[in-house]
């Protein structure tokens, strides 16, 4: 792991989470050319 | 000479750019526009906003660079030094992407590059497999793209500088990408750095006198348009 960036950040649910980091990381935090991306989402209920 | 917080070759890309004739204005990150005469734009060396999350990767957006953007798809010449390299390649303004160099060791002596393309607007006054001798200092130098286009941008004449040894693991030796229009290039050596021999070289001055000519160009052009 090169790097990792913990978000915090409001969302309808898991999807819409999900959705709004991979364009995070497809616009800024990540550079498809060189690196590729996990994404975990914890929505904090367990 | 666009400067973002964490620039440090801004004052030597200014100085070197006034030695061969060029009258350099500086332009803040946080400006949205470039003054109206510009006639070519240096986005120099350094660690914009500290290179935190990559080389160049922040400063990519930031408000300037929509500026540069637009002066640049007008045919504008832009050189990326360094710094200024990743940050174009983080752009998408030129292809490709800086790496660590593959040693993981900072990198800081003179380089030999040799000219592979001397009919771009930035090594007009070179020849042909002409030898210069300019400084690096990088950790992150080592280009990269995929396969495939690498072999378009060979074929197109777009690898324009490349080591006349490994230096840091870049593609092919690739020191210098010009994008397809040709007013764009990204280089990993300091021009600006190599203007004077009393400080090691003068064969930096010949790229950055290239760009001075290309500003003229570019102003005539422009107001006459």
């Amino acid at each position: 792991v090169g790097r990792v960036v913990d978000l915090e950040l409001d969302a309808d649910d898991r999807d819409d989470a999900y959705r709004k980091v991979e364009r995070m990381c497809a616009e800024l935090l990540a550079n498809p050319l060189i690196e590729s991306v996990e994404i975990r989402i914890d929505d904090g209920s367990a | 000479v666009v400067v973002f917080p964490g620039s440090n070759d801004d004052h030597d890309a200014a100085w070197a750019l006034r030695a061969v004739g060029a009258e350099p204005v500086m332009v803040w990150h946080r400006d949205d526009s470039l003054p109206s005469d510009v006639g070519a734009v240096v986005i120099p060396g350094g660690f914009s906003y500290g290179d935190y999350l990559r080389t160049g990767a922040i400063a990519s957006v930031a408000p300037v660079m929509a500026s540069v953007r637009v002066f640049a798809e007008a045919g504008g010449p832009v050189l990326g030094i360094c710094n200024g390299f990743q940050i174009l390649c983080e752009a998408r303004m030129l292809p490709g992407a800086l790496r660590p160099n593959r040693q993981l060791e900072f990198v800081c002596r003179d380089a030999v590059v040799r000219v592979e393309n001397a009919e771009t607007l930035f090594t007009r006054r070179c020849a042909y497999g002409q030898e210069l001798v300019i400084p690096v200092k990088h950790g992150e130098g080592a280009w990269f793209v995929d396969e495939g286009t690498f072999v378009q941008l060979a074929a197109r004449g777009q690898i324009v500088l490349r080591y006349a040894e490994d230096v840091n693991g870049a593609l092919g030796n690739v020191a210098g990408v010009v994008n397809q229009a040709g007013n764009v290039l990204g280089v990993m050596p300091h021009p600006e750095h190599a203007v004077d021999p009393l400080l090691g070289s003068p064969d930096g001055g010949l790229l950055l006198a290239a760009l001075v000519d290309a500003a003229g160009a570019h102003r005539t052009h422009a107001a006459v348009a």
